[in-house]
């Protein structure tokens, strides 16, 4: 066998020595087809990393303002949104790591479809509760997390959930919803297709992969547009998951 | 004169607000929120105003930086200045923001400052200005006509002159009666003078020659009225001969001879014999989950796959795009350009005649084409995309968000909640003629005992023949299906009916209150189908609906209807708000697409239906077994639908 390989050896080392054009241009072909491997491996490599925090939720539920807030720390008017918008935020812990939030809209005809967009880069979910309006719109609320728990991408990547419950200070609420969610939970899961939790069992939050935390928070503010938000709790779960 | 002006971008955040009244500060939130929710978000953003309470809105899209500009002000005022307002400040903002919007992300939005109003005052001002410009027309004095131009001297005709000239001069000031009068007055200038040969117009002729030919067409006309009146006499002569009494075959009998119901007491079967039933014939798959609604199966296996791939390809590279692009047309595909109208214009042409050819209702494809020029108008393609490719992706998410409904109607959860109220849950049917009323609430009975509810159908079709039968049929079938036996000794479904002729809204309020004493879970009520034209029909269905009140009102609606569709549904919507006497009338609160297994891929019906109601379709029906319901597949349906 390596007498077999020897001329070509020989071959090999004379080339190299002397180049000729033929060989040079081989050779840069070589090198353009590495790097271009190399720059797709690093562009699929960016993109699996997963570096999105979701802000979902019903429509008027404060995400628009919650995202404004935790960029500029100003108040901002909001509208309905129609599209998403996504900035780099720089989150506040020692490392000083970058995570890109990103404000899907919240209403019922686009949030699916921008959910199936951006589900696969989430690393973190906030899922943003108007807790003024949560006694009436419960089994929206919990449709709508339901469809985001069962969604097949969410269930393997499984980012940390965080349930927000936003426009606190005008009513405490979120006693009432940490224990009316997984009931009204439960009665939706039974129209669809997929079971959430252990079947035969009540739903609980501890059954499902990922980790879920509550915290209270107020997007505007006990002072309105001139003070700042009351979300210190929300800024160091961002920090802790980053 | 304005009440505010807002700029807002596509994501929320509101980039400058100017209120023009003096009111809350939030004043604006609300009607612009209703705008996005009315006419942004369901497709309806073909003309560019919306009136919304005592405003009027006009808005305006910049696709190119994702903003909304948008006005209001009262509706009892006409501001003829608006339009050129909102372009004029649109040029004017993105000018000045350009930077701002060209940075990455919502950062450039969320730092900047926008501080507009000084160039908005002025804007305004200059708009004002300009429509008080034109100020109106004031006559013109008789100086400054041209009349008084003339000198009396060429108004005096003269013999040997030409009269052709003199004719055609008075002819130029307009009136028959002047030229006639000009004709006599130059016929009396020249008396004998036959200028009629020597002219040669036909309009000089002597009063002599105007006299005999007046005399003629008087002659004429009275021959022809003498004529018309002998006839007329004659034929109401053999009619009046050939009048007679019509003959009813049935019409000695009373009603006791027509009555063909049998006399039962309700809910027993009666004596007729039992036939045979069987259970497979009924349900054509034994091995399906019992209870579960499934999805339409539209060779969605293989769209949803590649839906997915497509779904992930679209967002890292379009690289794979453009190998099929670059085979296309070289020209416009390298570098960013904006789209303009005329670029979409063949496209939007193309696409509006596949959505009628799928059979989508034609005045529906045309606003839908238009709301998706506006949303496109200005975007910037990115590299290697066509503007076919642009056009149809965004003609796409249109429709799957059409199809997506404004609000989920879940019908086992709320017949869970009505269970714990210890109420029943009414269901009612409507819809034309022939489309499945009946057959579809046997099915969806079924799927309810499936799920463990017990169901009550009343039958308040009290005109078809064979109405009562059918539903006692299908109740007896249903309870071989599920025999008491099986679900604890309680009878899963039972047949409320009074028989023919009496009054539907009497029937169902009974039915209603035998299921509340009965402790049934669902009532489904089936009326008679009604054509949307028939005026006492409508009065009635609408009566029925406002005097019991029921939780879900189902349009029963088929697949095969075109055009007809939207005209159906306008008019049922608008015969229930009319005869309701509440404050919010109950419409229809969604849809049963029926009959769904008769056209391969002509599936437009469903997008006419949500697009005039924007309510959901909850049912599909795709058969005439108990198994043949479905509910709707919005990514199956708008890839059929697409599909060239």
């Amino acid at each position: 066998m390596a007498g077999a390989v020897e001329p070509y050896l020989d071959s090999l080392r004379r080339e190299l020595q002397s180049p000729g054009p033929a060989s040079l241009s081989v050779l840069l072909a070589l090198l353009v087809v590495a790097l271009t491997f190399l720059l797709w491996r690093l562009a699929q490599g960016a993109r699996s990393t997963r570096r999105a925090v979701l802000l979902l939720g019903l429509c008027d539920a404060g995400k628009t303002l919650l995202f404004a807030r935790l960029l500029t720390g100003r108040y901002r008017d909001t509208q309905t949104s129609i599209t998403d918008s996504s900035a780099v935020y720089r989150v506040s812990n020692d490392k000083g790591t970058n995570v890109t939030l990103i404000d899907l809209p919240g209403h019922e005809s686009l949030r699916l479809q921008f959910l199936e967009r951006f589900k696969a880069a989430a690393r973190a979910i906030v899922f943003v509760v108007d807790s003024v309006a949560f006694q009436r719109e419960v089994k929206d609320v919990a449709e709508f997390l339901y469809q985001v728990l069962v969604d097949s991408t969410v269930l393997k990547n499984a980012p940390a959930l965080l349930i927000a419950c936003n426009k606190q200070g005008i009513d405490n609420t979120l006693r009432v919803t940490r224990s009316a969610a997984p009931t009204s939970l439960d009665a939706s899961a039974t129209g669809g297709p997929a079971q959430l939790g252990k079947k035969g069992k009540d739903f609980d939050f501890s059954q499902l992969p990922m980790k879920v935390e509550f915290v209270e928070c107020s997007a505007r503010g006990s002072k309105g547009e001139e003070g700042d938000a009351d979300f210190e709790d929300l800024e160091k779960w961002l920090a802790k998951i980053a | 004169m304005l009440d505010f002006f807002t700029i807002f971008s596509k994501g929320g955040l509101v980039l400058w607000c100017f209120q023009g009244v003096r009111g809350p500060a939030s004043a604006a939130t609300a009607p612009v929120n209703a705008l996005i929710r009315s006419v942004l978000l369901q497709e309806r953003g073909g003309n560019n105003s919306f009136t919304h309470e005592a405003l009027t809105l006009k808005y305006k899209l910049d696709n190119q930086f994702e903003l909304v500009f948008v006005v209001g002000f009262q509706k009892i005022l006409t501001l003829t200045y608006v339009d050129k307002l909102i372009d004029d400040v649109h040029k004017e903002f993105r000018d000045k923001y350009r930077n701002e919007f060209q940075q990455k992300g919502a950062l450039g939005i969320l730092n900047g400052t926008f501080d507009f109003k000084d160039d908005f005052l002025r804007l305004l001002r200059e708009a004002e200005e300009s429509s008080k410009v034109r100020a109106p027309t004031v006559m013109k004095t008789f100086e400054q006509s041209v009349k008084s131009q003339k000198t009396v001297k060429c108004m005096i005709e003269t013999r040997g002159e030409k009269p052709k000239e003199k004719v055609k001069n008075k002819k130029n000031k307009g009136s028959k009666k002047e030229g006639n009068e000009a004709v006599t007055a130059s016929n009396k200038t020249a008396p004998g003078e036959k200028q009629s040969s020597a002219a040669g117009d036909k309009e000089e002729l002597t009063k002599d020659e105007i006299l005999q030919k007046n005399r003629e067409e008087f002659f004429k006309r009275h021959m022809k009225a003498g004529e018309k009146s002998s006839k007329s006499p004659k034929p109401d002569a053999q009619k009046e001969k050939g009048k007679k009494p019509r003959v009813w075959d049935l019409g000695n009998s009373n009603a006791k001879v027509l009555d063909y119901s049998n006399s039962t007491t309700n809910g027993n079967s009666e004596a007729s014999p039992m036939e045979d039933f069987d259970p497979d014939m009924a349900l054509r798959d034994r091995n399906r989950e019992p209870g579960r609604l499934y999805d339409l199966e539209y060779e969605s296996d293989e769209e949803a796959e590649e839906e997915k791939i497509i779904q992930n390809a679209s967002k890292p590279s379009t690289k794979k795009g453009g190998l099929g692009g670059m085979f296309g047309m070289l020209k416009g595909l390298v570098g960013s350009k904006s789209l303009t109208r005329q670029d979409m214009d063949p496209v939007l042409e193309k696409m509006k005649d596949h959505l009628i050819a799928k059979n989508v209702a034609a005045e529906i494809a045309v606003q839908l084409c238009e709301s998706v020029a506006k949303k496109l108008e200005g975007k910037v393609m990115g590299t290697f995309t066509t503007v076919t490719s642009t056009v149809k992706q965004a003609l796409q998410e249109a429709l799957v968000q059409i199809l997506q409904p404004q609000r989920r109607v879940d019908v086992l959860r709320d017949v869970m909640d009505a269970q714990r109220h210890r109420r029943p849950y009414v269901v009612t049917f409507c819809g034309v003629n022939g489309v499945g009323k009946s057959t579809n609430l046997a099915k969806i009975s079924f799927w309810l005992i499936e799920n463990g509810f017990s169901v009550l159908i009343a039958a308040c079709d009290t005109f078809r023949a064979g109405a009562v039968e059918q539903l006692r049929t299908h109740t007896r079938r249903l309870n071989a299906l599920h025999p008491p036996e099986s679900h604890g000794g309680r009878t899963m479904v039972q047949l409320y009916e009074k028989g023919y002729g009496k009054d539907a809204a009497g029937i169902a309020m009974e039915a209603i209150s035998y299921a509340r004493n009965q402790g049934f879970d669902v009532v489904l009520v089936d009326t008679a189908g009604r054509m949307q034209d028939n005026a006492p029909l409508m009065t009635a269905l609408a009566k029925l609906i406002a005097v019991n009140a029921p939780d879900l009102v189902l349009f029963v609606g088929e697949a095969l209807v075109g055009n007809e569709a939207v005209d159906q549904l306008v008019k049922f919507n608008k015969a229930l708000a009319d005869h309701s006497m509440a404050q919010t009338p109950r419409l229809i609160d969604g849809i049963v697409l029926t009959k769904f297994d008769t056209i391969d891929d002509k599936v437009g019906a469903a997008i006419s239906m949500t697009y005039i109601t924007s309510k959901p379709i909850v049912f599909v029906g795709t058969g005439q077994t108990y198994c043949d319901l479905r509910s709707l597949n919005a990514k199956a349906v708008v890839a059929a639908l697409m599909k060239a």
